[in-house]
């Protein structure tokens, strides 16, 4: 199980990344080459060689938060990476209204794919399926439309299986340890992927019994917040052993109470995969031993699944004629010994 | 010529009964009964916290903990309560704490060091006060409009520094002052700015010609303009005095956090005029006290404190600082139609 | 008295508030088709006393009996519903809504239970504005739109828009014209003939001769006499009632002539379009100069433009000769001019704040240094002011809002008299002011006067202007139709001449 996540994770994380790196001829850090060649000879898979001429539309948020630049920056760099894909961006917004008249407007445009990030997917589903009905696929990115008829493909993060990657990880390192003690700071409580992120942790810590989650507190995905929960959070429990926090940019927060307090008694994971937490984790200098990925590269992915819809075609490595319909991306573990691959995903 | 004859009062325990007694016993004994109430509540706040979590709450670490995250709420409620007192109200202080934040953090600010942070936290948020000021003093805005639209762009312009990145300060000496290190007798730095501002707060609006300008024109703006006071000078001034507030506030801030960025100071303008209110600060005007703020203040954050250190989630939380926020209005409503 | 229970009785009923207790055992009676007056000096128990009647407070102890029984009137729609309604002295009506909206707020005639018809309420505000003699109110307009008065006709359709047998008045002619007040006594005549009763308060004692048929006194919240018939009752005998004293309704004499100093203010030529026609006049220190005339002609406008709160559209004001900026409050002050407004509370007076901050408002640079104030100063310096003015109590610590109407008055002028002005411009000095402090107030300004002070007075009663100025202009439509010494005037000529408008000598 654990074996075959892991090689989608390398699938749509990193090789997808590499192979463009491949195309523009820059050194690059290749695990397997092998993964890109079409699974077999006579499937029209997407592969870099130019093929038919694709317009893909591509509507995000406002990127107000260091994540959503960087998928922004994702879709954009993997588009200019394809010289048959023309790509017609809209001004980021995250007001549902403009949104959808963005849409409108790339619809009515005629463009051949749609690659929707939506700035609530639950008030974005009708334009999705206007998008369907007038005959352009689109591809729903993270935030899920409320229909399986308003995208053709789905390509998301997997919030529960950060928790549960982040427990492994902890509880692998605290195994030996009797009654070990851990701690958790959430994001955002009212978000469902907080609720998941949290969900999964516990799912993961059941099976290290030795472990016992002490304390929870939620900070709000910013840095000041970080840096007022994890002050509590530290005079709270004087003593234990390991820190979940799921979100890097709280984490800047986070690690500056822990460097105010003087703490260095634990080890702390983080979430999402932010360029300072990679950094951090190279550096092995303080508590942060890893974080748990929530890839912006999906956005790339994106990119390369709206191409492949575009020209009628399956992707590389897989039997499939057609792509997915729904791609979940790994939460992969991010430490000091495979950091090196990722430092270019990561987000400032 | 009139005689100018004490009446000669009938039945005068009666007559001295309806007159009550002296008023002025009255109102400084009402002004005393509102900060008892807070300094009750907050003294029954320390008993809970000292009896749920007697080794974590009954802690130096944790006085200097909460003293030092209330202090940047705490300097812009400072600022925001000379607003409400004038009858205006300040719905951009978190926006500008935020703009001024990350202007102090740029790569570029940052090449000037300590000074080149402070100075320019400072001189953003001084300079917000100023368009808000300018537009509601001469433009004849709304200062509810004027400052939501200081809101809105200010938080906008903010995100177009960062591009949504958080921007980390790399100046030693600015995060030092966050560090234990620097704590002069255990109090630490921040702290010691939150008391300043406090205490040049309460001397400004008790002691000043600024003061009594300020509580006169949000007693009665009309009254003010025709005793000779020169009400929109005034109330440029403050929201000038906000927006300096604002840019203490985002160094210190800055300080704290280590990093500037665009959604910082989130939702500041609903605390602030919050601790405010249960200070006994009256949203229409006239009447306000910034001990009753900063006692505000230090209540919701040691709410904040032992909910955090019970491992309470943050819905129970928001659910007491509404109720709070409820029960002081109602005690304020109730000593208020005393009259 | 008449064998059938009286419409309305109140008995033994008493109301405290914190550290007041406001009424004390008031016994009420009023039958119906009568006008019982209510007398009181300010803080008698009178605005209480109605508000537990209109249902809006609940007294502590005692009875209602209403028609013969007894009720509680737990909230105003209560005492609505039984016929009571309530014209308040500042008119409750909301300023956004039309006449007929206002009429017919909270009962609104509606079809299948919540549409408005808006047409049936427009008519029936008509009928009512009509029986009011006002017809030429448009129940379309908008209440803001219209004068104080028809405000007030439309406050009392309301009332009438209800099945009304009782109808309480609170100083209804404070804002009138005489013309007016001679339409309000035709309506209550009207009303009484129908068998409405009527519970009147007002300050005016020829008023409460004219119309009322009893009197109830009130001092200190209790009834002091009760159905004392209105119009037999010596006058002496209501004041020596209401204030416990014997205090004669008289004016301080005046010097002998005209003072021979320079003028210190003359207006030359000013106007302001639509309010008054280009104006001069002169005071000189020591002299009290007179502006008489109706409501609408002009006199707040005239003295709030000299003042600067309002920028001139022509001509110039000067203070000892040296021109002041128009449209400038404080360069007014700053030249020595202090202005008493009409609506004291609303204008003048900090309502929260204590005598001695009201007192110094306009001059706290006098006992400040850098901004920062000397509070010992301060209170030293309001202290003097204000027991300048026999001002009580005789503590400045006390909030300015629990001193009586004429005390709070005395609060403004001491105000002045701590900046240290020279030209005082009083507005309706006395509204509001009960008749004992009256001619307190009245020796205050002559005593000022004769302190040097130039004061110029504008006062809708024209007693007033005649027993207290020097000189007097009178005023129609904006402009000046008359001046004199006021030695040399008559209430019934000056009545003329607001009414006729004879041309000025």
């Amino acid at each position: 199980m654990t074996k075959l996540t892991s090689r989608r994770g390398l699938l749509f994380g990193a090789a997808a990344v590499s192979a463009g790196a491949v195309l523009t001829g820059c050194t690059s850090n290749d695990p397997d080459g092998g993964d890109d060649k079409p699974a077999a000879d006579t499937q029209p898979a997407a592969d870099d060689k130019p093929g038919k001429p694709v317009t893909i539309g591509y509507a995000g948020p406002q990127a107000d938060h260091g994540w959503l630049n960087a998928v922004n920056e994702q879709a954009k760099k993997r588009a200019e990476k394809y010289s048959e894909i023309t790509m017609e961006i809209t001004e980021g917004s995250n007001d549902t209204a403009q949104q959808i008249g963005q849409i409108e407007t790339l619809i009515n445009k005629k463009v051949d794919v749609l690659v929707i990030l939506p700035a609530d997917g639950k008030a974005l589903t009708q334009i999705g399926l206007k998008a369907m009905r007038a005959g352009i696929p689109v591809i729903n990115l993270d935030r899920i439309f409320n229909s399986p008829q308003a995208y053709r493909c789905w390509v998301g993060g997997d919030n529960y299986g950060m928790g549960l990657n982040a427990a492994h990880y902890i509880g692998e390192k605290l195994k030996d340890k009797p009654n070990a003690k851990v701690i958790e700071l959430a994001g955002i409580d009212n978000l469902e992927l907080t609720q998941q992120r949290t969900q999964g942790f516990d799912d993961g810590l059941k099976n290290y019994p030795n472990i016992k989650k002490v304390a929870r507190q939620a900070a709000e995905f910013t840095v000041e917040s970080g840096q007022a929960k994890m002050a509590q959070l530290l005079q709270a429990q004087s003593d234990f052993d390991a820190l979940w926090n799921h979100d890097d940019d709280q984490g800047v927060g986070a690690l500056r109470a822990i460097e105010q307090a003087g703490r260095d008694d634990f080890l702390m994971v983080g979430g999402a995969g932010a360029l300072s937490a990679f950094e951090a984790i190279k550096a092995d200098r303080g508590v942060l031993k890893a974080t748990v990925l929530y890839p912006p590269t999906m956005a790339a992915s994106a990119i390369d699944l709206a191409r492949a819809l575009g020209q009628g075609k399956g992707i590389g490595g897989l039997a499939e004629f057609e792509i997915p319909s729904t791609v979940t991306c790994y939460s992969a573990v991010v430490d000091k010994d495979n950091v090196d691959q990722y430092m270019s995903t990561g987000f400032k | 010529m009139t005689q100018h004859v004490s009446p000669p009062r009938g039945g005068t325990d009666k007559a001295a009964a309806v007159e009550g007694p002296p008023a002025w016993r009255v109102r400084l004994g009402r002004a005393d009964v509102r900060t008892l109430t807070l300094l009750g509540v907050l003294a029954a706040l320390v008993l809970i916290g000292g009896i749920t979590q007697p080794d974590a709450f009954l802690d130096t670490r944790n006085l200097q903990l909460v003293l030092t995250q209330a202090s940047v709420i705490g300097v812009v409620t400072v600022g925001v309560t000379f607003v409400i007192i004038s009858g205006g109200i300040d719905l951009s202080v978190g926006a500008i704490v935020a703009l001024a934040s990350v202007w102090a953090t740029t790569v570029a600010t940052q090449e000037f060091g300590f000074a080149g942070i402070l100075f320019t936290a400072i001189v953003v948020g001084v300079g917000c006060g100023l368009v808000n000021g300018v537009l509601i003093a001469f433009g004849q805005m709304v200062p509810f409009i004027a400052t939501l639209a200081m809101l809105a762009s200010a938080r906008g312009l903010a995100l177009q520094i960062t591009d949504g990145r958080t921007q980390v300060v790399t100046v030693p000496s600015v995060l030092d002052l966050a560090e234990r290190d620097s704590y002069v007798l255990g109090i630490p730095p921040l702290v010691l700015v939150f008391a300043a501002v406090t205490v040049i707060g309460w001397l400004v609006l008790n002691r000043t010609t600024f003061g009594r300008r300020t509580v006169a024109v949000g007693g009665n703006a009309e009254a003010a303009r025709l005793a000779g006071i020169d009400v929109r000078r005034q109330r440029l001034y403050l929201y000038l005095l906000s927006g300096l507030c604002c840019g203490i506030a985002a160094f210190l801030l800055v300080a704290l956090a280590g990093s500037g960025q665009n959604t910082n100071g989130n939702l500041y303008e609903l605390d602030a005029i919050a601790a405010a209110i249960i200070g006994g600060t009256l949203l229409t005007g006239g009447r306000g006290h910034i001990l009753g703020s900063v006692l505000g203040v230090l209540i919701f954050t040691t709410i904040t404190n032992i909910f955090a250190l019970n491992n309470l989630q943050s819905d129970v939380q928001q659910i007491a600082k509404g109720a709070i926020i409820v029960a002081a209005v109602l005690v304020q409503r109730r000593t208020a139609s005393t009259h | 008295m008449a064998p059938e229970p009286p419409l309305l009785s109140m008995s033994g009923i008493t109301k405290s508030f914190p550290g007041v207790r406001a009424l004390d055992g008031v016994d009420l009676e009023v039958q119906a088709g009568e006008v019982h007056c209510l007398l009181g000096q300010n803080g008698a128990g009178k605005s209480t006393l109605i508000k537990v009647l209109a249902g809006a407070h609940q007294p502590d102890t005692g009875t209602i009996r209403w028609r013969g029984e007894d009720v509680t009137l737990r909230s105003p729609i209560a005492a609505m519903r039984l016929g009571i309604a309530t014209i308040y002295q500042e008119l409750d009506l909301v300023e956004h809504l039309s006449v007929a909206e206002n009429v017919h707020l909270g009962h609104e005639p509606t079809a299948a239970g919540f549409v408005v018809r808006g047409r049936a309420a427009k008519a029936s505000t008509a009928a009512l504005l009509k029986r009011l003699g006002h017809p030429e109110v448009d129940p379309g307009r908008l209440v803001g739109d219209l004068s104080a008065a028809q405000q007030q006709i439309v406050s009392m359709a309301r009332a009438l828009s209800h099945d009304v047998r009782l109808i309480v008045m609170d100083e209804p002619s404070a804002a009138l014209d005489p013309d007016e007040v001679d339409n309000l006594f035709r309506i209550v005549a009207d009303l009484t003939a129908d068998g409405v009763a009527v519970v009147y308060i007002s300050h005016r004692l020829e008023e409460i001769r004219r119309i009322g048929d009893r009197v109830t006194v009130l001092k200190d919240g209790r009834a002091v006499a009760g159905g004392l018939p209105a119009e037999s009752t010596p006058t002496r005998e209501v004041v020596a009632l209401m204030t416990g004293r014997n205090v004669e309704y008289v004016f301080p004499e005046r010097p002998p002539g005209p003072p021979a100093a320079e003028p210190v203010l003359k207006v030359e030529g000013l106007s302001r379009q639509g309010e008054f026609a280009p104006l001069d006049l002169e005071v000189r220190p020591g002299e009290i100069v007179g502006l008489a005339g109706l409501v609408g002609s002009g006199r707040s406008e005239i003295l709030e433009t000299v003042y600067g709160a309002r920028k001139a559209h022509s001509g110039r004001v000067l203070v000892g000769g040296q021109p002041l900026r128009s449209g400038s409050v404080r360069a007014a002050v700053r030249a020595g001019l202090g202005l008493a407004p009409e609506e004291r509370k609303a204008q003048a007076l900090l309502m929260l704040e204590s005598v001695t901050r009201n007192v110094s408002v306009s001059a706290m640079s006098r006992f400040s240094r850098g901004g920062w104030i000397d509070r010992g100063a301060e209170l030293g310096a309001a202290r003097t002011a204000t027991r300048e003015l026999s001002l009580r109590p005789d503590n400045p610590a006390v909030p300015v809002r629990t001193l009586s109407g004429g005390n709070q008055q005395k609060a403004v002028l001491a105000r002045w008299l701590l900046r240290g002005c020279r030209v005082l411009l009083l507005d309706e000095p006395t509204r509001g002011v009960d008749v004992g402090a009256r001619a307190e107030l009245y020796a205050v300004i002559r005593r000022l006067a004769d302190e040097g002070l130039a004061v110029l007075l504008v006062s809708s009663e024209v007693p007033e202007v005649l027993g207290l100025a020097d000189r007097v202009l009178v005023l129609r439509e904006g402009r000046v139709v008359h001046e004199a010494p006021a030695r040399e005037l008559d209430e019934h000529r000056v009545l003329d001449l607001v009414m006729e408008g004879s041309p000025a000598s």
